[in-house]
């Protein structure tokens, strides 16, 4: 297979792994999007970042993408790779950074940190092809988002229609947060008087 | 305004869109497709047009671009009518994943 490769055909794979380097992927996405060998890779990792790639095992539970905030993140991101693979006809891993492009432009916009890293987001892709996650549609405002795909879709309502009780109190800079209710501070304040 | 003027104004904003939507095109047609939310045939035609067939379309009584928001729960979120709880930035994030979901529009 290596010997007649085209140069075509690599000069893409390079220019597709540089994006996705300075998109901040991690190398195991790199060698399962290209041909490319693994010390070019390497090479091509350290020329782009800087620095060598971090090491260690990818992140492989879908748990993460079911808290409250990743959720939101992951959902706009697949509502807009879903948006793309619709209405357009690319590789699948260029709908990724298309979609991923967008996503963080959506994130910068509005001051947020983003959540979801381009790794995150080439997971969840995967995740959804072997039917380990979905989206399914919020019974309240219509819009979908990441779900088990075991989710009774007749009763399901989103963290935004819904947000849990503790949702949205963090204090991290470019987190999303949510303003309590009047009467949740006074509860709080009574009973930290007491 | 007279008539004169809204004729010129709708000109005006015809023929900003028509740049806008073309140079975005050119840049990169897939992302395009979403921030515009037109379908790829559309694409294709505003990428092909000349300046001066550009002038000539965008000479119009009516405009050339339509609204996208139109429907209660994304005008909601986006002008914050509704929960008091629930801050801006999670309404904004509410409101594009809605309008991010509606490949149907454009396909």
């Amino acid at each position: 297979m290596a010997r007649n490769k085209s140069i075509l055909t690599e000069a893409r794979q390079i220019e597709r792994a540089v994006t996705l380097i300075q998109l901040g992927a991690r190398l195991q996405v790199l060698e399962s999007e290209t041909d490319l060998s693994y010390e070019r890779l390497l090479r091509l990792y350290k020329e782009v970042a800087g620095k060598s790639p971090s090491k260690g095992q990818l992140p492989f539970s879908t748990d993460w993408f079911m808290t409250w905030q990743p959720n939101i993140h992951a959902s706009l991101f697949l509502n807009i790779h879903e948006y793309l693979n619709k209405v357009s006809e690319l590789d699948e891993i260029d709908v990724v950074i298309k979609a991923y492009q967008l996503y963080l432009e959506q994130t910068q916009s509005q001051a947020l940190e983003p959540l979801l890293s381009v790794t995150r987001a080439w997971r969840l892709v995967k995740f959804v092809d072997n039917g380990m996650l979905t989206l399914t549609k919020c019974s309240c405002c219509g819009g979908h988002f990441v779900t088990h795909p075991y989710e009774i879709a007749k009763h399901f309502v989103c963290g935004m229609c819904n947000p849990p009780a503790r949702a949205g109190k963090g204090k991290l800079a470019g987190a999303l947060q949510i303003p309590s209710a009047p009467g949740r501070t006074t509860v709080g304040a009574a009973a930290h008087a007491h | 305004m007279t008539a004169d003027q809204i004729l010129a104004e709708i000109r005006e904003a015809n023929l900003s869109y028509l740049m806008l939507a073309q140079s975005l095109i050119r840049v990169d047609t897939e992302q395009a497709l979403y921030r515009l939310g037109i379908g790829e045939d559309t694409a294709k035609l505003i990428g092909a047009l000349t300046p001066a067939q550009m002038m000539k379309i965008a000479a119009s009584n009516t405009l050339l671009c339509r609204f996208r928001m139109d429907d209660d729960i994304v005008w909601g979120l986006l002008t914050s009518h509704g929960k008091a709880a629930a801050n801006e930035s999670v309404n904004r994030l509410h409101a594009s994943i809605l309008l991010a979901g509606r490949h149907q529009e454009a396909a």
